[in-house]
């Protein structure tokens, strides 16, 4: 297994609403489905999960629901908003363009814009 | 249980979330067990994975705590917003079912602003009046010191200046005792005409003595008491109609012809209290005595000299601040025992005691009872508002059993039921407050106008935050009270019988109504009764003010009252009665009245026959013995005029004339009652009365004026020709044919004429003055005539609303008696009977209410008793023939009922 990451912060929200992009889940389906994707490389506390889940549903980002696993359990399900897909997308775009400009300059030769002295 | 695809599906609004706590530990159960499972699947033993899925969970407890805090709050905020939109919905259904019944309404709305305008307006006069804390620290320790004369039998006289300067060195039941003296200043602003101002000579300590700090500028100062220059503070109200200059102190003013430099300025209210102090002696009120609305502008030191007057003038009145720790009793048995040493020093000071009274009871003392009885009438009002109000609501919950039943039925919980009738009552309710409180404003507008001067505070009067809080507070209640009501009523029964009983026709339902409505109609009915008797024997008591015969005549009588400066007119005692500038004025004046076109006669009195004057001391010559037991006499400065200008009857002998000069013998005149009292078996004709000085032969008897007031005795008073004894202040007195207000301007002209600098003040119609002289009696009679006469039409219209009702909710029934062949007479007068025997029976529970509660007002009567016949059976008859109004309409009504309509309507 390699090395797990800590989560950094303030990227848990995104990462649960892409989840929930895809379908309806409850918690531990949510949990479940970070932890394949990420190759168990995010260290996730669940609390941590239900604490943004209940933060974002305050917001009116994601609805809740009671429902029914396969197993025949009742389990609340999380459902993306429309508010929620529009956050999602805004916040995607300025991760992806924040983590372009860190590699860009983590990655980039020593030298100033200017050119060498 | 819908799964969240199929609510997505269909557009379905999410639930009101409703996590509780029993839900969220569900949920991380779950998460719990199909960790553990998955980790079991992976291999691991049972217990080691469920402590593994514990660990990877994270603190427990801790993010159940926060988690629950989050779905609570959340629960909170969703539970709002629903709680809102209720309510909302409820207003707006409410709205228009009042709309939808505007008579109801408008009675209901209408009913509830008048009785809470009323008692708004009430409560705001005596809150301003009695309640608001008093500019004074300590009002409890400050007292006012009277002189008392045994022999007059006068228990409130100012003191000689003398008596106070040896008071104010030998007391130790004062840490400070002050003195003022009431006055009034000529002030010509910028070289205006010249006003009179009313001002009070104080002593150096009064102001700080009370607390009051000047706005700028500093009080006198006890050297300024021997000082010789004069000095003047100003009040803030002229201070600030000059122009309220920053720079003023330092500036002279010129007063009664002096200049008086300006120490500083006196905040408004200073003055708190004075004025009734003034209206409250035996006499020497000066300007309170005219009952204008003039308040305290001026303030100049009074410098007590031993020499200035002489012991037998009493000008001064005494406040002083109780000491630490010494009681009311004791600094007045000190004050007694004071006095009875200076009586046996000095001559002057025979039959002279003291009485010490708290400052608060004389201000507030006089107005007191009377504000109560009116709050007590106006809360008699709110009463039979609420009833009415109740009575209507009654009626439409009536209405309404079959909309509760149906609701019912539906679903609707109790509580929204309630908070719906709830919602509606506020309505009324806050509307009849907001109504109310416009009714109110104007009313105190009035009030504050017409209301006697000397109700302290009175121009203070107007609305108030927190009568209006109060108000709106009321409001609220009677809404909640009257909206628990119906449901009170519906509570009970099943819904059964209220869907069958419709309107509640002859189910015992519809009879318990009855009962309570008729309750209300009587209760009522009590209440307006016990209204008009107290009004009635108001009216019965003015009435009988206005029939005593004041012992002149005020028709056609303008007065106009002016005092000479001594700057022009000197004031010599050792030359009186030779003060030749004060007797030409009074000459000129005599003169240019009497050729003013339109005058019939003209006179000048040193005092008018309303103002009390001054009494003095005398001896009979041959009697003096008798003298000690003796009460001073009135002394009465008039021309010769005099007798006819007022209309004094002359009894015996003559009256003045005008060969009665200054170079001519002294004489005087006594009335009716120094007769009774002085000579009650011997002709006074020729017999001589001695005072200041002069023997005067007594030349005639005339009748006896009231100068005290109307409902005082007449006080015996003697008579003396101004001529012979001529007066630096008096007033001009002028019969002429028609309106005395047209010669107004004229007389003003006059004496602007004879005297540029000099001020004319109380020019007024004399019948006006003596209408003011009652003016507390009619305003307490005006006010509770008022509210006694709303009390009987908000009875008349609970009256007429029960009979009314019973007749449409009985339509049917009478619809069919007829139909079956009864006489209609027999079916209407059943009706009649339940409604006019609860009048009936209410108007002999208010007489009797009225004649305990009536006792309450024996102190406002004047010849009358709380038992007057006239009122006991007029007040009855009224109510008994308004209710008969009220019945005979909705009655006529029922017998023009045509049986096939009564009996098709439902």
């Amino acid at each position: 297994m390699p090395e797990s990451l800590a989560l950094v912060k303030g990227t848990l929200d995104v990462l649960v609403l892409k989840a929930l992009s895809w379908t309806p889940m409850h918690g531990f389906e949510i949990t479940s489905w970070l932890e394949d994707r990420s190759n168990q490389t995010l260290e996730l506390k669940d609390s941590a999960l239900y604490q943004a889940l209940y933060r974002m549903e305050e917001r009116g980002l994601v609805s809740a629901d009671w429902g029914v696993t396969e197993n025949k359990r009742r389990a609340r399900y999380y459902t993306l908003t429309p508010a929620g897909r529009e956050h999602l997308e805004a916040e995607t775009s300025i991760f992806l363009r924040y983590s372009q400009v860190v590699t860009g300059i983590l990655t980039g030769s020593s030298g100033s814009p200017e050119g060498a002295r | 249980m819908i799964r969240p695809g199929i609510r997505r599906l269909f557009h379905l609004p999410p639930p009101a979330g409703q996590v509780r706590p029993e839900d969220l530990d569900e949920e991380i159960r779950l998460h719990l067990e199909l960790r553990a499972e998955r980790l079991v699947q992976q291999g691991m033993p049972r217990e080691e994975a469920w402590e593994e899925a514990l660990r990877r969970f994270g603190p427990l407890d801790e993010s159940r705590r926060a988690l629950h805090d989050a779905a609570r709050r959340r629960e909170v905020r969703l539970g709002v917003r629903e709680w809102l939109v209720g309510v909302r919905q409820d207003i707006r259904y409410a709205g228009r079912r009042l709309l939808r019944a505007p008579a109801f309404t408008t009675m209901a709305v209408l009913t509830l602003a008048l009785g809470i305008g009323a008692n708004t307006a009430i409560f705001s006069v005596v809150n301003t009046v009695l309640l608001r804390p008093v500019p004074y620290p300590a009002l409890e320790e400050l007292m006012v010191v009277w002189e008392t004369d045994r022999v007059s039998g006068t228990s409130r006289e100012p003191a000689a200046i003398q008596n106070f300067m040896d008071l104010r060195e030998q007391n130790g039941s004062f840490s400070t005792l002050a003195a003022f003296v009431p006055l009034e200043m000529n002030f010509s602003a910028n070289g205006a005409e010249p006003t009179r101002v009313p001002a009070l000579a104080v002593t150096h300590d009064l102001l700080p003595m009370l607390g009051i700090r000047p706005l700028l500028g500093r009080p006198f100062t006890a050297e300024e008491d021997e000082a010789v220059g004069q000095m003047v503070l100003l009040g803030e109200h002229l201070w600030r109609r000059l122009g309220a200059d920053p720079q003023v102190v330092g500036t002279t003013l010129r007063l009664n012809d002096v200049e008086h430099e300006v120490m500083g300025v006196v905040p408004d209210g200073a003055a708190f209290g004075m004025r009734q102090i003034l209206s409250a002696a035996d006499y020497g009120g000066a300007f309170a005595e005219r009952d204008e609305r003039a308040e305290v502008q001026l303030w100049v030191p009074l410098r007590p000299r031993a020499t200035t007057l002489s012991r037998a003038t009493h000008a001064a009145f005494q406040i002083g601040r109780l000491a630490p720790g010494v009681t009311v009793g004791a600094a007045a048995r000190e004050m007694e025992s004071l006095a009875a040493g200076l009586e046996a020093l000095h001559r002057e000071n025979t039959g002279r005691g003291s009485s010490v009274r708290r400052l608060a009871d004389e201000v507030f003392g006089p107005v007191r009872p009377a504000l109560m009885v009116l709050l007590g009438a106006v809360g008699l009002v709110l009463l039979i508002a609420c009833a009415n109000v109740a009575n209507l609501l009654l009626a439409r919950g009536a209405g309404r059993m079959q909309e509760i039943a149906v609701r019912s039925a539906l679903g609707a919980q109790r509580r929204r039921l309630a908070r719906l009738f709830l919602i509606e009552t506020l309505m009324l309710s806050v509307s009849g407050a907001l109504l109310g409180l416009a009714v109110a404003y104007v009313g105190l507008e009035q009030l504050a106008r017409f209301a006697p001067a000397d109700i302290p505070r009175i121009e203070q009067v107007g609305p108030d935050p927190l009568v209006l809080g109060a108000t709106l507070a009321l409001s609220v209640f009677m809404g909640i009270v009257f909206g628990l009501l119906p449901l009170l009523q519906s509570g009970c029964q099943d819904l059964d019988r209220a869907l069958r009983s419709e309107t509640g026709r002859g189910s015992t339902a519809g009879r318990e109504k009855g009962r309570l409505r008729s309750g209300l109609v009587m209760a009522e009915t009590a209440l307006a009764i016990v209204l008009l008797v107290g009004a009635g024997l108001l009216v019965r008591s003015f009435w009988e003010i206005m029939r005593v015969d004041p012992g002149f005549t005020t028709e056609q009588v303008l007065k106009a009252e002016y005092q000479l400066p001594e700057s022009r007119y000197p004031r010599d005692f050792s030359v009186w009665p030779a003060w030749t500038e004060v007797l030409a004025f009074q000459d000129a004046l005599l003169e240019g009245a009497r050729s003013l076109p339109g005058v019939r006669s003209v006179a000048i009195a040193g005092a008018h026959p309303l103002n009390a004057g001054f009494t003095n001391s005398f001896v009979i010559v041959g009697r003096e013995a008798e003298a000690s037991d003796w009460p001073e006499i009135s002394v009465r400065q008039v021309t010769p005029g005099y007798f006819g200008t007022v209309g004094v009857t002359l009894l015996d002998g003559r009256t003045l004339e005008a060969r009665d000069g200054s170079e001519s013998p002294a004489v005087a005149v006594i009335n009716q009652a120094a007769r009774e009292r002085f000579f009650p078996d011997q002709d006074p004709l020729g017999q001589r009365i001695s005072f200041w000085g002069t023997d005067r032969a007594i030349v005639g008897v005339v009748g006896s004026e009231h100068t005290h007031g109307v409902t005082a005795d007449a006080p015996p008073a003697v008579y003396v020709a101004l001529s012979q004894a001529p007066s630096a202040q008096g007033t001009l007195l002028i019969r002429s044919e028609g309106d005395p207000v047209a010669h107004v301007r004229s007389v003003r002209s006059l004496v602007h004429e004879i005297d540029p600098g000099l001020a004319v003040f109380g020019i007024e119609p004399l019948s006006t003055t003596l209408a003011r002289s009652v003016g507390q009696q009619r305003f307490l009679m005006v006010l509770l005539g008022l509210f006694a006469l709303l009390a009987v039409v908000l009875a008349a219209i609970g009256v007429y609303g029960v009979l009314s009702y019973t007749v449409t909710q009985r339509t049917r029934e009478i619809g069919i008696r007829m139909a079956l062949g009864a006489p209609i007479r027999k079916v209407v007068w059943s009706a009649i009977a339940q409604s006019g025997g609860a009048a009936a029976l209410g108007i002999v529970i208010g007489l009797a209410g009225a004649v305990l509660l009536s006792r309450l007002l024996s102190s406002f009567l004047y010849r009358v008793t709380t038992t007057d016949t006239m009122v006991l059976a007029g007040a009855p008859l009224l109510v008994a023939l308004v209710a008969a109004l009220a019945i005979y309409v909705p009655a006529r009504r029922a017998t023009q009922v045509d049986p096939a309509m009564a009996l098709r309507s439902e």
